[in-house]
Formats: structure tokens, C-alpha cells, sequence
């Protein structure tokens, strides 16, 4: 068939073929963004329905009429102002430690090698598969030991000893890109590490930072495990654990058009801040292939 | 207040000690004979050593050693060999259906995220119009807070009036089910877990395999249309071994998260009938039954499965992933 034809069908042929091709490309790519935004606007719709109409089958789509108070009503029946204080709390005190140690330490694997540093940067990135939970009760006797659980402090202290792997790595690997002449110019001209380091490399990474400082308050700020364990003050609550305890016990039935306004509410920063700094993001996961 | 404002001053101290701590390494290995640049690496390291050594190392001993004991957060510790383990193994209840949980739950979201994210980013990567706006809108349900990804899919699954309930029903309606109980049916449990985790993973993995894509030698596929490859060889040739080295990546940090999941099912709270997973039973038993000893033995259970699995996918790594450096032998 297709040695039948002349050199300018062929041509056209496959020019159809790939505009069908393409079309069929763009079919799927666009239905696959709807199914991914269909829940969002579900769960905006839902914040805004009336109680009467959230059971209402079939589901109604639009809210009619929208009730903005939902978002009012649902803030103030917990305190999450103060909850809202509580996690910024953390939130500052876990990134400034955690951005402060990390580069440090990935400054110290990207530049220096005494004996025995291969094998630490091995046990690191080794501690990316250990699960959480397996230090999870040790951790806690440890804190209980010194009195503080109950207290911000196992939420926050331990930022300082930069134990974010994928952090360090990240860093490191922006280190890394630097040229050493930089370094060693520096050097020259008499600047001692911390010079080097403060003057010449930390400007040099700020996509980086950006980066982790990003990673660091979705952590903080979708922590939820930390803490519930260790607060057990109400007063001290995170937005996340008044999450919890808002969305009920076992046999009560949730109130889906508040629960769904809090839900837009916590989402709210970190969606914000994603799109703020959408390049960082990516290039942070990107760049370390790895994620939460 | 007063709460926050002792934490503040303890959080200013705790740099001051590790810096002292690292000043401390520095003159001590400097005494022993390490040159300057080696004891500054060292002393530089040291915050993250440090925090190995008490947040990490111990605490792995530690909860080895209290799985093997009676103890709780505030009775004493008694030595009880195995019997933790034998318990688990033999006598409770949930262990065994919590395992096949959490194993099903990663066996089936794992490849479907991993494979289908694959795709999705061989789509984009056709160099479509808009692919920026395409890559956030995907990649937006990874940005979500667990807990209103949670929250979100439980009441679009709800049985009475959820959004998806609604939406399958011509398609449940040919199994002759109407409104299924998604999170309290122990048949649907799993699956809805896994649409759940579908949707949320997909956007990290598609936007990590497509930087991946756009790494390959576009050289590459030119020599294989020369000679000849259709799309399905060039695929299986050429994209899988350039980016084999980002799935293995994906495939191990996506198993070792699905095996620990535990935000998410805390807030869904599905019912207990087809299991908890490894995790809510980790904390069930350590935090709400303080059995201390039975929480560490399940917490190692897991931390060996991972173990072993990570093991097994790194040791069948180099039968299929492809690093540039490798020179034929």
C-alpha cells in the first residue's frame, strides 16, 4: 500500500496520523487535569453548602446559596487561632534550626574529607529508608526522660542536628556545583571557613535554601504524628491535632461542610506557597528525585 | 505563653551546646594529629552525628531491646525473651491482617503510581502546548496536607451522598452495588486506599520521571528512527534504560512511604475489619495501650520488611537499571 503512494501523500499520510496523534495526547492530558481538579472543587463546593444540602442526592455542585460564614463558623469552633499560633511557633523555630544545621553539615560533606566521612554520608543517606516509627517509642522515653513531653521542645530542638537527610543532600549536591577556585581564591586572600562560607558559598546556593526552607514548612506544617504524641496540653495544640480532635470520635458523624472549609484552610499556605515558588519546588524534587 | 517562651530559650541554648560540642571535636582531633581541613569537616559534621547518635542509633537499640520486654511509658521494664514476638506471631489478632494490609496497600499502589506516572510524563514530554500549566494542575494534589487529602477522600467516598460514590454508580450499578461502604466494607477498604494514593502521589513521580525524560539525548531516539524502531521499541530501548536509575529511585522512597503510611489512615479512620495498618497498630499499642514492648516488636516487624524488600530491589537493580558510567564488559 504505502509504496503505492507518492512522496507527497506519504508525507500527508503521516502528517494526519500525527495530528490524530496529537489530538488523542491532548484528550488525554486534559481529561487527566480534570479528574485531578474535580476533588478540589468538590471540597470547595462542599465548604460552602448549606447543612440541609450537603446530604442531598443526587449531589448538588453548586452551592445555593454559598455560605461564606461556613468558613467563620468552622474557625471559631475550635480555638484555632491559637492553633494557628502553636504550629507557626513551631513551624519557625523547626525551619530556622533545620535551615542553619543542614547547611552547615552539607557544607562539611561538600568540602571537607577527614577519615571516615565516606562512611558517615553512607549511614545518612541510609537513614532516608529508616521508618520513622522504629525510633518512635525510644525517642519519646528520651524526651519523657528530660521532662519535656508535654512541651514544644521534642518538636523543634532537634531541627539543630539537621536531621533531614534528603536537606543535607540537596545542599550538598548545590555545594558541590561550586567551583572550588572560588573557595581557594578566597582562601588566598586570607578568608578563614566560616568567611568562605558566610561570604562566598551561602549566596551562592539561595535556589537551594529556598528550596529546603519550602520542604522544611510543609514538613512542619503538615506534621501531624509529632504532635500528637507529644502535646498533650490542648492549649498547646497544632492546627493538625485540633484537626483531629475536630473531625470527632469514632461514632460521630462528621460535619463534612466545616470539616471541608478547615481542609481548604490548612491546604490554603502550603498551595499558596507552591505556586509562590513553584520553581524551587520542582527543582528541589527533581534534583533529589525524592519527596516528603 | 509561658510554654512557648521556655521552649524559645531552650531552642537558643541547644545550638550553643553543639556548637561547644564541635569546638570540643575540633581541638580533640586536632590534638590526636588530624590536619586543620580534616577536623573542620569533622566539626562541621558534627551536629548531624550527634543527633545520629541520640535521636537514631540508640533509639534503634533501644526499641530493639524493649521489644523483647514487658514495659510501659511509666512502669518499669521486664525482660521477656521472645514473647512479644510469639504473641504477635501466634496469638494476636490483628497482627497478621495488619501486615496483609499494609503489604496489599504497597503491592497495589506502588506500581499503579510508578507506571502510571511513567506514562503520564511520556505524555507531557511530547512537547504539548502548556505543559507548564499541566505539570502544576498535576501536581497539585502532592502539595496537600495529608490530612485534607484525607479528609477530602473520605467524604468523597462517603456511602450516603459522596461525590465519587455518585460518580461510579452507572459503572458499580453493572456489579449489582449500590451505594458499596467504602471505608467500612472490608472489600473496598483496599481499593479505595489506593485510588486515594493514585491521586496523590502521581504529581511528584510525573514531574520527577518527566525531568527525567527531558534528560534523555534526543540524539538517541534520532539514530533509532534511522534505524527504524517504532514507538513501543524506542520505549523499551531507549526511555526505560536512560531513566531506569529515576524508577529504581521511585520505586524504593515510594515503597518505603507506602509501607508506612499513617496520617492518612488515621484521618479516613476506615473500619478495622480488614486490619490497621502497620503503623496505626505501632501507635494503638505504644501511645493508647502503652504496651511499650509490643509496639517496638511491631515497629521492628516493619523495619525488617522494609529491609528486606529494599534489599531485594537494590540487589535486582543491576539486571535493569542502566548508568551511564557502566562500561561493557
Amino acid at each position: 500500500m504505502a509504496r503505492s503512494l507518492t512522496a507527497g501523500q506519504a508525507h500527508m499520510g503521516v502528517r494526519r496520523l500525527n495530528a490524530i496523534k496529537r489530538a488523542i495526547v491532548y484528550i488525554i492530558v486534559i481529561a487527566l487535569a480534570a479528574v485531578i481538579l474535580i476533588p478540589f472543587f468538590w471540597m470547595l463546593s462542599t465548604a460552602l453548602q448549606q447543612e440541609g444540602d450537603i446530604f442531598a442526592w443526587p449531589p448538588k455542585w453548586i452551592p445555593d446559596p454559598p455560605q461564606w460564614r461556613n468558613f467563620a463558623d468552622a474557625w471559631t469552633a475550635m480555638p484555632f487561632t491559637r492553633y494557628l499560633g502553636n504550629t507557626l511557633f513551631v513551624v519557625a523555630l523547626g525551619i530556622t534550626a533545620e535551615l542553619a544545621s543542614a547547611t552547615l553539615v552539607a557544607y562539611g560533606f561538600a568540602r571537607f574529607r577527614f577519615p571516615g566521612s565516606d562512611l558517615v554520608f553512607f549511614v545518612l543517606l541510609a537513614t532516608m529508608m529508616l521508618p520513622f516509627h522504629v525510633t518512635l517509642i525510644p525517642t519519646f522515653l528520651i524526651w519523657q526522660h528530660f521532662g519535656l513531653v508535654g512541651e514544644f521542645d521534642p518538636l523543634v530542638l532537634r531541627a539543630w542536628t539537621a536531621w533531614g537527610p534528603f536537606y543535607i543532600f540537596l545542599l550538598r549536591q548545590f555545594f558541590l556545583t561550586i567551583p572550588r577556585e572560588l573557595d581557594d581564591a578566597a582562601e588566598i586572600d586570607g578568608a578563614n571557613t566560616l568567611q568562605t562560607f558566610f561570604l562566598i558559598m551561602l549566596p551562592q546556593i539561595r535556589p537551594a535554601l529556598l528550596a529546603v526552607a519550602i520542604f522544611a514548612f510543609r514538613g512542619y506544617w503538615n506534621d501531624f504524628l509529632g504532635p500528637l504524641i507529644y502535646l498533650n496540653d490542648m492549649k498547646l495544640y497544632t492546627m493538625n491535632v485540633g484537626m483531629y480532635f475536630f473531625m470527632g470520635g469514632v461514632n460521630e458523624a462528621p460535619q463534612w461542610n466545616y470539616l471541608m472549609a478547615m481542609s481548604i484552610i490548612i491546604a490554603l499556605p502550603v498551595v499558596l506557597l507552591f505556586f509562590a515558588a513553584q520553581r524551587y519546588f520542582i527543582e528541589g524534587i527533581t534534583f533529589t528525585g525524592l519527596k516528603d | 505563653m509561658g510554654h512557648h517562651l521556655a521552649t524559645f530559650i531552650r531552642w537558643l541554648l541547644t545550638p550553643v551546646a553543639l556548637t561547644a560540642i564541635a569546638v570540643a571535636l575540633y581541638w580533640l582531633f586536632r590534638w590526636i594529629g588530624w590536619k586543620k581541613k580534616q577536623a573542620m569537616g569533622l566539626a562541621l559534621v558534627s551536629p548531624w552525628i550527634v543527633g545520629f547518635l541520640v535521636f537514631t542509633l540508640y533509639p534503634l537499640g533501644d526499641s530493639l531491646y524493649l521489644s523483647f520486654t514487658k514495659s510501659s511509658i511509666f512502669g518499669k521494664t521486664e525482660w521477656v525473651g521472645l514473647a512479644n514476638y510469639i504473641k504477635l506471631f501466634t496469638l494476636d489478632i490483628e497482627f497478621w491482617p495488619s501486615v496483609r494490609i499494609t503489604l496489599l496497600y504497597a503491592l497495589f499502589s506502588l506500581p499503579i503510581g510508578v507506571v502510571g506516572a511513567l506514562l503520564v510524563a511520556m505524555l507531557l514530554n511530547n512537547r504539548i502546548k502548556g505543559i507548564g500549566t499541566f505539570r502544576t494542575i498535576y501536581f497539585l494534589p502532592a502539595v496537600l496536607p495529608e490530612v485534607a487529602v484525607a479528609l477530602l477522600w473520605r467524604w468523597m467516598f462517603n456511602s450516603e451522598s459522596g461525590i465519587l460514590t455518585w460518580l461510579l454508580s452507572p459503572f458499580l450499578h453493572l456489579f449489582g452495588l449500590d451505594k458499596p461502604n467504602w471505608f467500612g466494607d472490608p472489600r473496598f477498604i483496599l481499593p479505595a486506599f489506593v485510588i486515594m494514593s493514585v491521586w496523590g502521589i502521581f504529581g511528584t513521580n510525573t514531574v520527577v520521571f518527566l525531568a527525567g525524560l527531558q534528560g534523555v539525548p534526543r540524539s538517541l531516539y534520532e539514530a533509532a528512527e534511522i534505524d527504524g524502531a517504532n514507538g513501543f521499541r524506542k520505549f523499551l530501548h531507549i526511555t526505560v534504560p536512560q531513566i531506569s536509575p529515576v524508577i529504581l529511585l521511585q520505586i524504593v522512597m515510594g515503597m518505603i512511604g507506602a509501607l508506612q503510611i499513617f496520617t492518612i489512615a488515621m484521618f479516613v479512620r476506615p473500619s478495622t475489619a480488614a486490619g490497621k495498618f502497620m503503623n496505626q497498630l505501632v501507635y494503638e499499642r505504644g501511645f493508647t495501650q502503652m504496651h511499650m514492648g509490643e509496639a517496638s516488636a511491631i515497629a521492628w516487624v516493619l523495619f525488617l520488611i522494609i529491609l528486606i524488600l529494599t534489599l531485594l530491589v537494590f540487589r535486582s537493580s543491576p539486571a535493569w537499571v542502566h548508568y551511564e558510567s557502566d562500561v561493557k564488559r
